[in-house]
C-alpha cells in the first residue's frame, strides 16, 4: 500500500526527521487559513497516489494571500488518471541550495533492504533518463545486523559529501531505516532532502509504501490509511485475503495463483481483449473468500461476463464449487459465468456444479478465454 | 533419478493438523511418498491418519525421532518465517514452504539465515517438489505426470500444473518438477535448479517456466549459455505485457520491477534456449 505524502510525512515527523511546517486542507477556505498560520510563501501540493502530479500543475508556490484562492481552486479541479483531488498539503516554502535523494528500498532478488543515496535528487530524479545518468550509490543491508554507520559513511565519502552534513545524514538514514522496519515498509524515500541556507537538512517530499503482506500486523495505524488509499474492492480483497487488480476492460476474471493470472491475461491480450478486474484467490482459498470474490465480479457493472480459471493444487476444487454455489444461491447473476475447474478434487467440484444453468464449462485456459471474448463481443453487436 | 528429493527422502510436515496441512499430508501419503511425521505445537504425542503418522511439538523432536531431512511447511503466513528458521536450526536439508504471502521483511531475515546454513529453501508460495511415482513433497495434484526424463522448473505453481498436464497429454514424462515459488522474495532460483538438473543423470531436457518481475530468467540465461549442455525449453508468460495497455497497472503496484519485461525471451534465445510462444508448443519443442 502506497501512502499519500501527508501520511508519509506524519510518520517521518513522528520519527524525528526535520520537515518544513505543513498541514492538510480539504477546501479552499481551509487552504487560506492554514497558509496564514504557516506564513507565506507556501507550497500547495495536491495529495494523490497517481504519478505525474507536478507536470499536471498539482504543486504550486504561492507568494501571498491574493493568489491563494485561485491557485487552490485550480488544484482542486485537477483530475489525475480519473481520480479527483480531495486534499492539499499546505507547506512552508523553502530556499535551498542542493537536492539529495535518500531512501531505503527493497532488493527482492537479493532479499535485503538497500540504502540508496544520490546528489541528483529532485522532481526528475525518478524519470528513466535522469535516473540512468545520475550518480547513485547504494549499500545492501543485512537485516539481521541492521543499518550500520560505516555503511552510510562509505556512501557519503564516495559522493564526497561535505563532512559538516555527515552527522545529519547519519541520523536521518538511521531514522528512515527504523521507520522501514517498524512499519513493514517496502520503500521509505526522501526525494528530495535539501540543504537549507542554515546548513540544515530538510525532507521536502516523502514516499512510503507498506508491504501488503504485513498489513495484518500493522494494526490501527494502517486501518486509518486503508480507507483513504484503497477502493472498496481493494478493501474487500484485503479482508478476504485475495488480490484485486482493476483494469480498463470488460471481462471479470477470477483465478488461483499469479501464473494463471498472467496466462489468462496473456490469452486475453492475444485476442485484443482486457479484463475489468483480475482477482487472484491464492492457493488454498476458503469457500467464503471465493464466494466474496465472485460477488465482487458479479456486482461490477463494467463486466458483461465472468471468467473463472482454476487449476487446483492447494486450492481444492470442491471448495471452489462450494463458494460459487454460496454466491449463486444468494443472488441470481445477471451475466453468464464461464468456468474451467481442474486439479485437486476436480471431479467432485465439477459434479456439484454441473446442473447449474448459470455456468458454462471449459477444459483449457485457451478455450475458456476465447469463448468469453467471443460471447462478450457477440453481446455488444 | 531426481533433484532436491528422492526415494530415500524422509519428509516431515510443519503444521500437519491444520486445514491445509492435514488434507495435503494425506494426499502425499496416498501418493506413496515417505512421510515420517509432522509438527503441531501443543499436540505432541498424538497420532494422525489412524495412527499412521506421529505428531511432535517441535521440529527438533521430530528430527530426533524420525531422522527427517525434508520439511514441507503449511503453517499460516505470519508463522512461516519462524517455521523455516526452526527447520534451518535443526539441520533440515530441503525446506519447502507451500505457504505464501509471507511478510517481506520476515523473508529478508530468512534469506540472511540461509546464507549461514547448509539448508536449501524452496518457495515460499511453492507447489513443492514432485518426483513422479516416487515422492510428492507438496501440493501437486496427483496424476498429472508420467515418469520420464524432462526436468521442469517454474516460478508459478498453477502454470507448472498447466505444463505438466500438457506434457502428460503428449506422453512426455518428467524426472522432477520444482515450483520455486511466486512470492516476491524466494529461496532457490532458476539458476540453482538448472545447475541441479544439469548434473542429474536422469534428466535429459529441461523446461523452464518464467514470468514478469525481477531478472531471474535473464540470470538463468547467462548461466545457461556458459554451463548448461542439456537442451532448455522456456515459456515466459507475460512478455507482451511490456507493450500493452497493462503496463501502467503493473508498475503502479510498485512491487514488480518491469525493467526486464519483454527482454527475457530475447535474452533466453541468445543463450540458445528454445522458446515456446504458447504452452501447447512445449511438447513439440521437446520432441525436436
Amino acid at each position: 500500500m502506497k501512502l499519500q505524502e501527508y501520511q508519509a510525512k506524519s510518520i517521518l515527523r513522528e520519527a524525528g526527521i526535520p520537515l518544513p511546517n505543513s498541514a492538510l486542507a480539504t477546501n479552499a477556505v481551509q487552504v487560506k487559513r492554514v497558509a496564514a498560520e504557516i506564513g507565506y510563501p507556501v507550497v500547495l501540493k495536491a495529495q494523490t497516489l497517481e504519478p505525474g502530479r507536478g507536470r499536471a500543475g498539482g504543486v504550486r508556490i504561492v507568494q501571498n494571500e491574493d493568489e491563494i484562492e485561485n491557485v487552490s481552486n485550480g488544484i482542486f479541479k485537477l483530475v489525475l488518471n480519473h481520480r479527483p483531488i480531495h486534499s492539499i498539503l499546505v507547506e512552508k516554502a523553502f530556499t535551498f541550495s542542493k537536492e539529495y535523494y535518500l531512501a531505503i528500498t527493497s532488493d527482492l532478488d537479493a532479499g535485503t533492504p538497500v540504502l540508496r543515496l544520490s546528489e541528483a535528487g529532485g522532481a526528475t530524479f525518478l524519470e528513466p533518463e535522469s535516473f540512468r545518468d545520475a550518480l547513485v550509490v547504494e549499500k545492501h543491508i543485512d537485516i539481521n545486523y541492521g543499518l550500520k554507520d560505516y555503511q552510510i559513511r562509505e556512501l557519503m565519502a564516495s559522493l564526497r559529501i561535505n563532512p559538516i552534513f555527515w552527522k545529519q545524514f547519519q541520523q536521518i538514514a538511521r531514522k528512515i531505516y527504523a521507520v522501514y522496519r517498524q512499519f513493514d515498509a517496502t520503500l521509505v524515500e526522501i526525494n528530495s532532502l535539501v540543504e537549507s541556507t542554515q546548513d540544515q537538512l530538510f525532507a521536502l517530499d516523502a514516499k512510503i509504501s507498506i508491504d501488503n503482506q504485513s498489513i495484518f500486523r500493522q494494526g490501527s495505524f494502517c486501518e486509518s490509511f486503508e480507507s483513504a488509499n484503497f477502493s472498496w474492492e481493494e478493501r474487500q480483497a484485503l479482508k478476504f485475503d485475495v488480490d484485486y487488480q482493476s483494469f480498463p476492460g470488460d471481462i471479470g476474471c477470477m483465478v488461483n495463483g499469479m501464473g494463471l493470472a498472467y496466462l489468462t491475461l496473456d490469452q486475453l491480450l492475444s485476442l485484443n481483449a482486457l479484463p475489468s478486474a483480475m482477482i487472484d484467490i491464492h492457493g488454498g482459498a476458503t469457500s467464503t473468500s471465493i464466494s466474496s470474490a465472485l460477488e465482487m465480479l458479479l456486482v461490477d457493472t463494467r463486466s458483461k461476463v465472468v471468467v473463472i480459471n482454476i487449476f487446483g493444487g492447494m486450492t481444492r476444487c470442491d471448495e471452489v464449487a462450494q463458494g460459487i454455489l454460496q454466491t449463486l444461491e444468494a443472488n441470481q447473476p445477471k451475466k453468464p459465468i464461464f468456468i474451467r475447474l481442474e486439479g485437486t478434487n476436480g471431479d467432485s467440484g465439477l459434479e456439484s456444479l454441473f446442473n447449474n444453468e448459470n455456468l458454462t464449462f471449459f477444459n483449457t485456459t485457451a478455450a475458456l478465454v476465447n469463448a468469453a471474448v467471443a460471447w462478450q463481443r457477440g453481446d455488444e453487436q | 533419478m531426481s533433484i532436491l528429493i528422492n526415494a530415500d527422502s524422509r519428509i516431515m510436515v510443519q503444521g500437519i493438523t491444520g486445514r491445509r496441512g492435514r488434507f495435503h499430508s494425506l494426499q502425499m501419503l496416498k501418493s506413496g511418498s515417505q512421510i515420517v511425521g509432522g509438527t503441531s505445537p501443543g499436540r505432541g504425542g498424538e497420532w494422525c491418519f489412524e495412527g499412521r503418522l506421529p505428531i511432535f511439538d517441535t521440529v527438533r523432536e521430530c528430527v530426533e525421532a524420525t531422522n527427517a531431512d525434508v520439511s514441507v511447511i503449511f503453517v499460516p503466513p505470519h508463522a512461516t518465517a519462524d517455521a523455516i528458521l526452526e527447520s534451518i536450526d535443526n539441520g533440515i536439508k530441503t525446506i519447502i514452504s507451500i505457504t505464501g504471502s509471507i511478510p517481506l521483511q520476515d523473508m529478508m531475515i530468512v534469506k540472511s539465515a540461509l546464507k549461514n546454513s547448509d539448508s536449501i529453501l524452496v518457495g515460499p508460495n511453492s507447489p513443492g517438489v514432485l518426483v513422479p511415482g516416487i515422492a510428492n513433497a507438496g501440493i501437486f495434484p496427483s496424476d498429472i505426470t508420467l515418469q520420464g526424463n524432462v526436468g521442469v522448473v517454474s516460478r508459478s505453481g498453477t502454470l507448472c500444473y498447466e505444463v505438466l498436464d500438457t506434457l502428460k497429454q503428449s506422453g512426455i514424462g518428467v524426472s522432477t518438477a520444482v515450483g520455486i515459488g511466486d512470492d516476491p522474495i524466494i529461496g532457490i532460483d532458476f539458476l540453482t535448479c538448472l545447475e541441479l538438473f544439469e548434473f542429474d543423470p536422469h534428466t535429459d531436457k529441461i523446461v523452464m517456466i518464467g514470468g514478469p518481475g525481477g531478472d531471474n530468467e535473464l540470470k538463468a540465461a547467462s548461466y545457461i549459455s556458459e554451463n548448461v549442455t542439456k537442451p532448455v525449453i522456456a515459456y515466459v508468460v507475460g512478455e507482451r505485457f511490456a507493450t500493452s495497455l497493462l503496463r501502467p497497472f503493473f508498475s503502479k503496484s510498485g512491487m514488480l520491477s518491469l525493467d526486464s519485461l519483454g527482454k527475457k525471451t530475447s535474452g533466453l534465445v541468445e543463450a540458445g534456449v528454445l522458446i515456446a510462444d504458447k504452452l501447447s508448443e512445449i511438447p513439440t519443442l521437446i520432441n525436436k
